[in-house]
């Protein structure tokens, strides 16, 4: 489980997070929607100890992340998989190089066989072909890039998958995609997943929960019904302006 | 009116030149504790090197028969009147071990590799690719800083030698086919002004601007921000710093030269 508690965050003289309090269960897909700026990715890179809080905490497990030492930190990470909004690929690597980097340091010292055995498995798990192994990320579409990403992200069977806005940047066509292969891949790898993201078609697809960030804080939480039916100002707001995209 | 502080912006560069220093420490010193797990680093240095090493070969060769020829004329030109021919071959000698081979092999490197080095690791990092290591509990230091590190100190030592080799050679050839010395002339000069000292002081040299190349780029490179325009700046900032550093540490290892001779 994951537990946010009172987060709070300057970036550039400015107030970020202003007190985020958010539990994430076990086994669901919790969807944190909110204008651009927000925060959204801010209070995400909290989660795997790539910022830190001015105030409050984050428990992964019952592991404080602020105060998480290396080995704690090292345990964290081996439970957390991220998955960049750019994608993040190593470029200078293939993509069998990129998704063996989402395998613990050392897992495949010995194991050759073993690891070409879970390469093939997160690429089928994403629909690509093993062709696209021996290629750079340069030489894929922004679509392909994502689906390694995610493959990459799965790979090592984290227990938490984080998709920092994975719809983001591509086409309606690919972002339903995307979409889709999240959900199949979060019931197939039984992870705890965090999607962050301002799409609110992808948002309402994808959770079981949604909890909208504005001003800093959560100013809604429920599952996607209660969202919808709630009379919150800011989720009113926040759903009116956003422009429709077709059936995910 | 407000007076204005003309304290602020030498205390802003100041606090900043601190900060480079005391990052520049904490990365020196995560450096030096990953360097204990040479398993983990081993293939990425090899690579490296190669890279560091034999691609530079050609250009550092060059380099290096170009000084040892300029250096042989300036000596005959400059120095030589009423002075033994041989003094030529010493010039050249000890030009290249203990200034020319060293100081322009660090030089082109710090534009060949410094740059590259700086602009790969700033674009990794503006990509989120570092950030991408780190969420999969891998150490960007042992991955990124430490092959290059390793790989640049080594890969220096054959490298300034070569240069130096490069440069006694072409300038035996220009003071034969052009200064008019003869071989005998040319060799009894250089061996006279030979010495390990000179030799040992020129490894000394290789392995220091070795490490400051590949240090400072990566340093530098690990610090950049602000996308495709950030990336440039970082690796012109690297190829700034690394030369600025050259220089120093050729300053600063003046006096390890008379502790050799």
């Amino acid at each position: 489980m994951i537990r946010i508690i009172g987060v709070h965050k300057w970036l550039g003289g400015r107030p970020v997070l202003s007190g985020v309090d958010l539990d994430v269960r076990e086994g669901e897909t919790l969807a944190i929607m909110g204008p651009s700026g927000t925060g959204k990715s801010v209070l995400l890179k909290h989660i795997v100890g790539l910022f830190d809080p001015d105030a409050g905490d984050i428990l992964v497990d019952g592991i404080s992340v602020p105060s998480a030492d290396r080995a704690e930190m090292a345990a964290i990470r081996t439970r957390t998989a991220y998955v960049f909004q750019n994608s993040a690929l190593f470029d200078s690597m293939t993509v069998r190089g990129n998704l063996l980097m989402g395998l613990p340091p050392g897992f495949c010292r010995g194991r050759a066989a073993r690891c070409e055995e879970l390469v093939r498995a997160a690429l089928d798990h994403v629909n690509l072909d093993p062709e696209v192994l021996t290629l750079l990320p340069a030489e894929l579409s922004g679509g392909m890039q994502r689906r390694v990403a995610i493959a990459r992200a799965i790979i090592g069977k984290r227990r938490y998958v984080l998709y920092d806005e994975p719809t983001t940047g591509l086409d309606p066509v690919n972002a339903t995609r995307i979409n889709r292969l999240i959900a199949r891949v979060s019931e197939e790898v039984d992870a705890t997943s965090i999607v962050v993201t301002h799409d609110v078609e992808s948002a309402f697809f994808l959770a079981d929960r949604i909890a909208l960030l504005s001003d800093g804080v959560v100013a809604a939480e429920g599952t996607p019904q209660q969202l919808r039916e709630t009379d919150n100002r800011a989720v009113r707001e926040f759903l009116d302006a956003a422009p429709a995209r077709g059936p995910a | 009116m407000k007076a204005p502080n003309l304290l602020a912006v030498p205390g802003r560069s100041a606090r900043a030149a601190a900060l480079h220093a005391g990052r520049a420490g904490m990365l020196g010193i995560a450096t030096l504790r990953a360097l204990a797990h040479p398993r983990r680093y081993a293939l990425e240095t090899v690579q490296h090197a190669k890279f560091i090493g034999l691609d530079s070969l050609p250009l550092v060769l060059l380099m290096g028969a170009l000084s040892g020829a300029v250096m042989a004329q300036q000596t005959m030109y400059q120095l030589s009147q009423g002075l033994p021919r041989e003094i030529v071959a010493g010039g050249v000698v000890g030009g290249m071990l203990t200034e020319l081979g060293p100081v322009l092999t660090a030089v082109v490197l710090a534009g060949r590799v410094g740059a590259a080095i700086g602009a790969e690791l700033g674009t990794m990092k503006v990509t989120n690719q570092i950030d991408a290591l780190l969420t999969m509990g891998r150490d960007p230091v042992v991955e990124l800083v430490v092959p290059r590190v390793v790989a640049g100190t080594l890969i220096l030592i054959p490298l300034v030698m070569l240069a130096n080799a490069m440069g006694i050679f072409s300038g035996y050839v220009t003071s034969v086919g052009i200064l008019g010395l003869s071989t005998g002339e040319y060799v009894d000069g250089a061996k006279g002004y030979y010495h390990h000292g000179a030799l040992i002081f020129s490894l000394v040299k290789a392995v220091a601007y070795g490490f400051a190349i590949t240090f400072i780029s990566s340093h530098v490179g690990l610090r950049a921000s602000g996308g495709a325009a950030g990336v440039g700046r970082t690796a012109t900032r690297a190829v700034v710093a690394i030369i600025v550093s050259i220089m120093v540490l050729d300053t600063v290892l003046g006096p390890v030269y008379k502790t050799l001779t």
